[in-house]
């Protein structure tokens, strides 16, 4: 087929956009009868089949997280609240976006030799891709702390500190069980 | 002097009723345009302005966007021609509701036996003046963007221009078909001859004497405001457009422009073509039903009624065809820059000047 | 002479050499851990395993000599296999802390292990453990878990610096290495083991957990810790600036040199770079105001300068100048031809000689701590300290008016009071150099210069070795080299001296000094080219030289 009959020249009555406004017309006041009628019928107390809208009201109703989403990192602990990352900084030099800056300190305890001084994420800069948590040999990083509001008024405040990551906690009861588009919101 | 007192009045309660009136309905516009686009793409849409507690389905948006607007920072730019810069906005916005002065909002009514207009200014040239307020209002846009020292906003003017122009024309030549059937070019005197009757059951409103000017009217009217699917002068989030350097109540009085300009487009559309105040089968009705009695010490009933009825009839149609508008500039995509001139010069064009020629053979034979 | 075949590449080969030997040269790459070019050969770890035809066992290429007619195969499966199983045992015990490790990224272990690893481990049992991260020396750290007992390390304090302070202790799975009883790694050369050690066993105290070697940029340099010249790489941080405490030179790292240092360098001239960031680095030109020296810019103080020197050379008044041997060759000729053609000097001192005799070896340790004074004698320089005291004294006495110092610390060499009287003497003191001493401090101008290893030249080593140095970092804050400076200054008065870049002076150099001519950058190259003071490269080098520069111009 050649690629150009896509694009065959319009007759005279197409040229008048007439019949494609109309059926585009058609359709969007399809639409705005149906969920008038919905929202209308939600008003006076009658339950219509569908919703007039399949939009989630968010701060309010959040709508699952996939178990695979990416959120706000954090760092994770050992049993006495030290990092469990070494400071290998393989983290930062996979990183993409070059948003992990660490330095390096002697640990206390002779067997691990090696933790991070200092941590941070400019989240200005991150691109929430998730190489960190591949690359992490320790699992040390994880994305799954369900935070995705992250917002500052000066750069410097989106930048999070090693303190930070570590005081974060994973948020299970974001993310749903089945990694399903239909399912419930939950508070 | 009496006479003088009296007329002084009249318009001052008619321009103060008309001025609060529009400035009311375009923000009220801009809620109506942001619910109406929602409930069209199976959304809610704007429902988050509260005022402590109450939501009253985001109308609140419409007084917090006035209250940013005015508390903004009104910046000039660097280099900007300052005198112009502030007038430019002003110039569009005045030459936008100049345009409401002729437009009829019912039939006379009689107010302690006097009659009064529902109109601000009752021209005899009404149309022409119509047209004379829509080929300045390039100026704002123009001047605007000449003034912002800013070479995409001179860009986006030069857009704005060449649109507007394009087709003022096809809107000029489309309303000759208009005069050549009522004979007429004061509003008031098109809108009662649109109030008889076609083989008994039609009213003879424009749009079934004049079908082809209704379309071409429409879609140049529908450019003229420079909104989608028209908005190559000014793309919201993607074309660099005319007003750019402009914030605040700056920015806020070419975006009431917009509104002003689809209420008056559709005002006229109304007035031209869906019988204006005309309320056809029921004002014979009301008109026998009611007497003419006094009303209120100063009314006469059935003429109360009537004009009301007739303001609300109009009203109902303005609304309509906002409506009808608003539903094209949420369904269609913009139009590239050249199809926007193709289908100015091409088509809109030569089918006004065709239905001239049509029409006026037709009166020539019949009328 | 045998002949033999490498993996299909026919070979003639020196007689008594090994196979591994053999395959270096051929640029065939056999693996190893034990073996190791500048030390003797013990055949420890096994992995340089080959099949040799005819041979019913594997044999190590690092202890096996050739024979005529021998067929090697470095990469048949029988050969891969028997390096596999080698590496699995030498990994039994091993810790697998790369992500702590310093060595990560330029370890052999991993190299091998990607390479012909058993990517599965078979063991069950618990690993060994042993001492980790102690303390062997000032500046050594040992894991032993991470040792594979190549004993590279204990072979070179027997041979190199002879210091004979590691060894093996124990037996089988617990032997562990360890300096004997009593003793610490502290032998001047003591940092080439780190160097040597093919895994993380042994790592320097300085570079620890600093940042990770793929974050670091190479540059070839050489060493300015004395006359000797080594060969190093400068490992620099500018990928990563957070890291290292702003610190952009973050080691060094000897180059291999069969004419200076081989493979070695000592910790002196290893540890020679911290003035570079140090804390009295001079990054701005300053002047002195009121008796206080104050911040400034060389678009003030440059014209100061000139109108100094005008004055001076207009009422006839003497001008001195004291070079320092820590200057490039094109420094140094610069300077000179400035001095001599338009500032008039003609006496030109340049050695300071430190008031303590020191250290010094019959190995790499040079008495003069200085990379360049053999060159500054081939410009034309006065290399006697006593030329340095007579000027110090004519300065004293009030006969000087203008007085120019690079970099020296006067007060290193002489008497207090006279370094003081000194540079009262003299109306206007003028200090170049990179950092700030008791002279600087009574200078009246400070003329921030560059560290070698912001600059582009050459230094002259003992020996008369003209090498290399490159730009590994950006010039600190507002110093710029000594060329540059003077030819700066050369602009507004007497003779312009046109030079851009560094090369510009060398080919000036060349032209007009008679031991360094026909050199050229590309001719030096990486290895150097020795100077003679009759004028004459050595034959050998000639030809290279020559070679070299029909190389470069291809």
């Amino acid at each position: 087929m050649n690629v150009h009959d896509k694009y065959k020249p319009l007759t005279w009555w197409e040229k008048t956009y007439l019949p494609a406004i109309i059926s585009g017309v058609l359709l969007t006041f399809g639409h705005f009868r149906r969920n008038m009628v919905n929202h209308i019928k939600k008003a006076i107390g009658m339950k219509p089949k569908v919703s007039g809208a399949v939009t989630f009201q968010y701060p309010e109703v959040r709508r699952p997280f996939w178990p695979r989403l990416r959120t706000l990192h954090r760092l994770v602990r050992r049993e006495d609240g030290s990092p469990r990352c070494v400071g290998c900084m393989m983290c930062e030099t996979v990183c993409p976006a070059h948003c992990i800056y660490i330095v390096a300190e002697e640990r206390p305890e002779n067997q691990i030799e090696k933790q991070p001084r200092i941590f941070d994420i400019d989240l200005g800069k991150c691109i929430f891709c998730g190489y960190c948590v591949e690359a992490c040999p320790e699992d040390a990083i994880r994305m799954d702390t369900g935070i995705v509001e992250i917002s500052a008024y000066t750069r410097n405040d989106m930048m999070i500190r090693r303190d930070q990551l570590l005081s974060l906690e994973p948020k299970k009861e974001y993310y749903t069980e089945r990694p399903d588009l239909e399912g419930k919101p939950v508070l | 002097m009496a006479d003088f007192i009296v007329g002084a009045v009249e318009y001052l309660s008619k321009f103060i009723f008309f001025i609060i009136a529009v400035l009311v309905i375009s923000p009220v516009l801009t809620w109506v345009e942001r619910k109406q686009s929602a409930v069209m793409q199976d959304r809610i849409g704007a429902n988050r302005a509260e005022i402590l507690g109450l939501r009253m389905l985001g109308l609140f948006h419409a007084l917090a966007d006035s209250l940013k607007l005015f508390t903004k920072e009104y910046f000039v730019p660097k280099g900007a021609d300052r005198l112009i810069f502030h007038l430019a906005p002003c110039i569009s916005i005045f030459f936008a509701v100049m345009g409401f002065a002729v437009i009829p909002h019912a039939d006379t009514l009689i107010i302690s036996g006097q009659p009064v207009e529902m109109q601000i200014v009752n021209l005899n040239i009404g149309l022409l003046y119509f047209f004379a307020v829509l080929g300045m209002a390039v100026y704002g846009v123009v001047l605007g963007a000449w003034a912002s020292n800013n070479n995409y906003a001179l860009l986006g003017g030069l857009r704005a221009s060449a649109q507007m122009i394009s087709y003022e024309v096809s809107i000029g030549i489309s309303l000759v078909g208009i005069i050549l059937v009522y004979q007429s070019v004061d509003l008031m005197e098109i809108t009662r001859a649109q109030g008889d009757l076609l083989f008994g059951f039609l009213p003879k409103w424009g749009i079934f004497l004049q079908p082809l000017a209704f379309f071409i009217f429409m879609a140049a009217g529908i450019a003229e405001t420079k909104r989608i699917p028209f908005d190559a002068p000014e793309g919201e989030s993607e074309i660099v457009g005319y007003f750019i350097e402009y914030s605040g109540m700056g920015f806020g009085m070419y975006f009431l422009t917009d509104f002003l300009e689809t209420i008056l487009i559709a005002c006229l559309t109304v007035t031209f073509f869906l019988g204006g105040w005309q309320a056809p089968f029921i004002d014979g009705w009301i008109l026998q039903t009611f007497s003419d009695s006094t009303f209120l010490g100063i009314f006469q009933l059935n003429n109360f009624i009537l004009t009301i009825v007739q303001f609300l009839a109009f009203v109902f149609k303005v609304c309509l065809v906002i409506f009808m508008m608003m539903t094209i500039r949420w369904t269609l995509p913009r139009f590239r820059y050249d199809q926007i001139m193709n289908l100015g010069w091409k088509m809109l064009l030569p089918l006004s000047l065709f239905n001239i020629v049509v029409t006026a053979i037709i009166v020539y034979f019949i009328g | 002479m045998p002949t033999i075949t490498i993996d299909g590449k026919e070979l003639t080969v020196e007689k008594g050499k090994t196979i591994i030997q053999a395959a270096d040269e051929a640029g065939i790459d056999i693996p190893r851990y034990c073996y190791h070019p500048g030390l003797s050969i013990v055949g420890q770890c096994r992995i340089c395993l080959v099949e040799v035809e005819k041979m019913p066992k594997l044999q190590v290429a690092c202890y096996t000599p050739v024979m005529d007619g021998m067929v090697v195969h470095t990469q048949s499966e029988r050969a891969r296999k028997g390096r596999k199983d080698v590496l699995e045992f030498l990994l039994v015990n091993h810790p697998i802390d790369c992500p702590v490790c310093d060595q990560a990224g330029e370890c052999f272990l991993q190299d091998y292990y990607m390479k012909f690893g058993l990517y599965d481990s078979k063991m069950l049992e618990d690993k060994n453990k042993k001492s980790k991260a102690v303390p062997i020396g000032k500046h050594i750290v040992l894991d032993s878990e991470r040792c594979i007992l190549c004993t590279r390390c204990i072979r070179f304090c027997d041979e190199v610096s002879k210091t004979n302070e590691l060894g093996i202790f124990h037996r089988g799975d617990h032997a562990e290495l360890l300096p004997y009883p009593g003793k610490t790694v502290d032998n001047p050369y003591s940092v080439n083991v780190v160097d040597i050690c093919p895994v993380g066993a042994l790592t320097e105290k300085d570079f620890r957990f600093r940042t990770r070697v793929w974050y670091l940029d190479e540059t070839n340099s050489v060493c300015t810790g004395c006359s000797t010249g080594c060969n190093i790489e400068v490992h620099t941080n500018k990928k990563r600036e957070y890291k290292n405490e702003g610190r952009r030179v973050t080691r060094l790292k000897p180059r291999f040199n069969k004419d200076v240092n081989e493979y070695w360098i000592c910790d002196e001239g290893r540890y020679s770079f911290t003035y570079v960031d140090a804390a009295d680095r001079l990054g701005v030109v300053m002047k002195r105001v009121k008796g206080e020296l104050q911040e400034s810019t060389w678009a003030e103080v440059m014209p100061e300068v000139l109108t100094a020197l005008q004055s001076a050379k207009e009422n006839n008044k003497r001008i001195a100048v004291l070079g320092s041997p820590k200057m490039t060759n094109e420094d140094l000729f610069a300077l000179k031809k400035f001095a001599s053609q338009t500032l008039g000097v003609s006496q030109m001192p340049v050695t300071v000689l430190p008031k303590e005799k020191p250290f010094s070896d019959d190995f790499l340790i040079r008495e003069d701590k200085n990379p360049n004074t053999k060159g500054a004698g081939y410009l034309g320089y006065d290399t006697d300290h006593k030329a340095t005291r007579k000027l110090l004294d004519d300065c004293a006495s009030g006969g000087v008016e203008l007085l120019i110092i690079f970099h020296h610390d006067l007060e290193a060499g002489f008497e207090t009071e006279l370094v003081k009287s000194a540079l009262s003497g003299a109306k206007t003191v003028v200090f170049v150099g990179s950092n700030a001493n008791t002279t600087s401090a009574r200078a009246t101008y400070i003329l921030p210069s560059c560290t070698y290893v912001e600059k582009e030249g050459t230094f002259t080593n003992f020996a008369g070795r003209v090498q290399k140095i490159n730009r590994a970092i950006e010039p600190l804050g507002d110093s710029l080299p000594e060329w540059t400076i003077i030819r700066n200054l050369s602009r507004k008065i007497g003779k312009a001296l046109a030079y851009f870049e560094a090369e510009d002076v060398f080919k000036d150099l060349t032209k007009n000094t008679a031991a360094f001519s026909g050199m050229s950058y590309s001719a030096i190259g990486d290895g150097g080219l020795v100077a003679e003071e009759n004028g004459k490269l050595k034959q050998g080098d000639a030809k290279a030289a020559a070679q070299k520069t029909e190389t470069a111009t291809a």
